[in-house]
């Protein structure tokens, strides 16, 4: 679009002459239709004043001059959002509608833009997990492990992380896809009035929650997975806890089946609705569970598997409905897969490290639990204070300045719950990221918002954005 | 390792300026990505071949990226059905400081970089053929121009957006080149690399947190 050129007058559209002129002017049936002065075709340029006052907070955005006539076209334009309980996060719509019927959508962003991907920058390779973890809030996991396996490509490590670190980042990461579908589940549910789903769905979750809590020592934001391995390992009796879950779990799962797979209002609701074909998918770059709904059985755990999961046996889900019903049978079987995955890598979890043994990366923290909570072991501390001099120099070095990563540029992904999450980060050869890049799937699914939401009505509006699950701080980054 | 007689050239010389040598490092492409290295080096003779920790990067001149892309979506031995990715990075031009790698990363010296550059890098993704690799574009960094991608994947239509947002990359023919993140009144892109990066101010005597990349600890 060129900017410079203003837009094209269009004529007005013929209308009949009498159409609504008496219920519009307030005059009685019969009088001679007087339409009110036509609005000028093109509208003037929106001004703007030089100084903004202080305490006026507007909404100036270049998509308002672009919208439809309402008076010349019979469309209506509504603003959904940001802050609509049922849109998922703070995500703006600005709906165009005929009657109720939407004509176009577009979705404006940014709200919960917090430059995580600039931060990265200036802080060592090691400190951009704890940032990249606050991304996708509801799959932190995946952010951490997406983020370390570029680091460790960049390095050249690949190889050398310790299996036991490749099984615990698999156990973890499922065990977060199982959390974060089930919020999906939770206010999927709650957008379309079904708070028992809601808070079924949050019960469930908790549980996760809290066996990641009891490993990372935070319910979100774990910063657990590190370049190299993980921060530490795991806590006794991690295998009991996970036995529990892993007992419980299926029969929680067959309860949301239970509740909704025939019920008929979320069939009503579900069922095609928010359809993307494949060749839909392909064209505006949909993954993950979406790409899946509509039939092809495209997973990265199986055609680009990381951190050994091609080991495990599982299957790729598909259904061929297209829709947010097929999506919705789609997560739950994959909470099951989940599970499948998660029993297998614990029957095989091999013992040793977990963290690269190349001192010069491992982060040197021996992590113990002390009467103030976690911190640096005793032992640690006393060797670095007061026994070696080396070991406290290279304590200092490694936490102050981090690792020198050589300079290159790698595209790393996962198969996150929202689908392909990638890392495309490029480093100049030093202590510090370059450039980070995130593909966030989120992100690409609002840009199938205009196309997926076309001729739907509102309250199926809500039914479609939430089958592509986005998640804003992803979104946004 | 190729019979391929790009992969012998050393960095080109835009590379070294931007102190991104790639291609000095030894490149292992697995066979299928060769095999597409070299069907595609054949379509294109102007393509600029650089692998890296097995993976394979295209180099093409700026005019005719959308036509590389077009090519390796409708081409049936290539297939990329999803166009992954797109993102930028910004090397900057004039006197840089050169990084020492075999130390602490601290800056040695300086040298000419040449003219800015912001680097386009589209990510394309086959699920026909499961391969992945990176086209490649450089334009200038004051007022680069580069035609769209959004007639050859829908979903270059958002990581344009966010392209000119962050870089001030502006994509020809592009039908809604507005904002994606930043608020619409907003100045300047902030994902430059000549981006003033802000301080802070404390309530302690005036003083001034500094920006994160003057800091000095």
């Amino acid at each position: 679009m060129d900017e410079t050129q203003p837009p094209q007058p269009q004529p007005p559209r013929p209308r009949p002459a009498d159409a609504g002129a008496a219920w519009e002017d307030g005059l009685q049936p019969g009088t001679p239709a007087v339409r009110p002065e036509a609005p000028p075709a093109v509208r003037p340029e929106r001004a703007r004043p030089a100084v903004r006052p202080e305490h006026e907070y507007t909404v100036v955005g270049g998509e308002w001059q672009d919208l439809p006539d309402a008076a010349e076209d019979d469309l209506m334009v509504i603003n959904m959002g940001p802050q609509h309980p049922s849109t998922h996060g703070v995500l703006r719509m600005v709906l165009t509608l005929d009657g109720e019927v939407v004509v176009d959508n577009d979705p404006v962003i940014g709200y919960l833009h917090t430059g995580i991907e600039k931060n990265t920058e200036v802080r060592p390779w090691t400190l951009g997990v704890t940032y990249v973890t606050r991304m996708d809030y509801l799959s932190p996991l995946f952010n951490e492990l997406g983020y370390c396996l570029a680091v460790e490509k960049l390095l050249g490590i690949t190889d050398q992380v310790p299996e036991r670190a490749s099984a615990l980042r698999v156990i973890l990461t499922e065990l977060n896809r199982i959390s974060s579908h089930l919020v999906w589940l939770a206010t999927s549910g709650m957008e379309l009035g079904a708070t028992t789903v809601m808070i079924y769905g949050f019960r469930e979750r908790e549980a996760i929650l809290d066996i990641l809590e009891f490993v990372t020592g935070l319910r979100m934001n774990h910063a657990f997975i590190r370049p190299g391995g993980v921060a530490q390992d795991v806590p006794e009796d991690f295998d009991g806890r996970v036995r529990q879950l892993l007992e419980e779990m299926p029969k929680r799962i067959d309860e949301f089946g239970d509740l909704l797979s025939l019920n008929p209002i979320w069939l009503e609701r579900l069922v095609g609705v928010g359809i993307m074909t494949a060749e839909e998918c392909y064209d505006y770059g949909m993954t993950g569970p979406v790409l899946r709904s509509a039939g092809v059985a495209h997973d990265l755990r199986k055609s680009a598997p990381y951190c050994g999961i091609e080991q495990y046996d599982f299957d790729v889900v598909t259904t061929d409905t297209a829709d947010a019903y097929g999506r919705y049978l789609l997560r739950l079987a994959e909470m099951r897969e989940s599970l499948r995955i998660i029993r297998q890598a614990l029957d095989r979890l091999p013992g040793g490290p977990v963290m690269v043994a190349d001192k010069k990366i491992a982060w040197p923290a021996q992590l113990a639990l002390g009467p103030d909570g976690l911190g640096n072991a005793k032992e640690y501390i006393s060797k670095i204070m007061g026994q070696s001099m080396e070991a406290l120099i290279h304590h200092f070095k490694l936490v102050t300045e981090g690792f020198v990563v050589p300079a290159g540029q790698v595209y790393t992904a996962v198969e996150s719950p929202r689908g392909e999450l990638g890392y495309h980060v490029t480093s100049n050869g030093t202590n510090k990221p370059y450039r980070v890049h995130v593909r966030d799937p989120s992100f690409i699914g609002i840009g199938t918002l205009p196309v997926l939401t076309r001729g739907l009505q509102i309250a199926d509006v809500i039914v479609a954005v939430a089958s592509l699950d986005p998640v804003m701080g992803g979104v946004d980054r | 390792m190729s019979d391929n007689p790009r992969m012998d050239v050393p960095d080109s010389a835009a590379d070294e300026q931007a102190g991104l040598r790639e291609g000095a490092i030894a490149v292992q492409l697995s066979e299928q990505l060769a095999r597409l290295r070299d069907h595609l080096v054949e379509a294109f003779p102007s393509l600029e071949v650089l692998g890296f920790r097995g993976e394979l990067t295209l180099i093409a001149p700026a005019h005719q990226a959308p036509d590389v892309l077009a090519f390796c979506r409708d081409d049936p031995a290539v297939r990329c059905e999803i166009l992954a990715d797109l993102s930028c990075v910004h090397w900057l031009g004039g006197q840089q400081q050169v990084h020492a790698q075999e130390t602490t990363g601290w800056p040695t010296y300086t040298e000419d970089a040449g003219p800015g550059r912001i680097e386009i890098d589209y990510i394309l993704y086959s699920v026909t053929h499961n391969h992945r690799f990176r086209v490649r574009a450089y334009v200038s960094d004051d007022g680069g121009r580069i035609g769209t991608a959004t007639g050859v994947y829908a979903s270059a239509n958002v990581m344009e957006r966010e392209a000119y947002d962050f870089f001030g990359v502006v994509f020809e023919g592009h039908p809604n080149l507005r904002r994606m993140h930043m608020p619409d009144d907003w100045e300047g892109h902030p994902q430059r690399k000549d981006y003033p990066l802000g301080g802070v101010e404390v309530q302690y005597k005036g003083a001034t947190v500094p920006p994160p990349d003057e800091r000095k600890y």
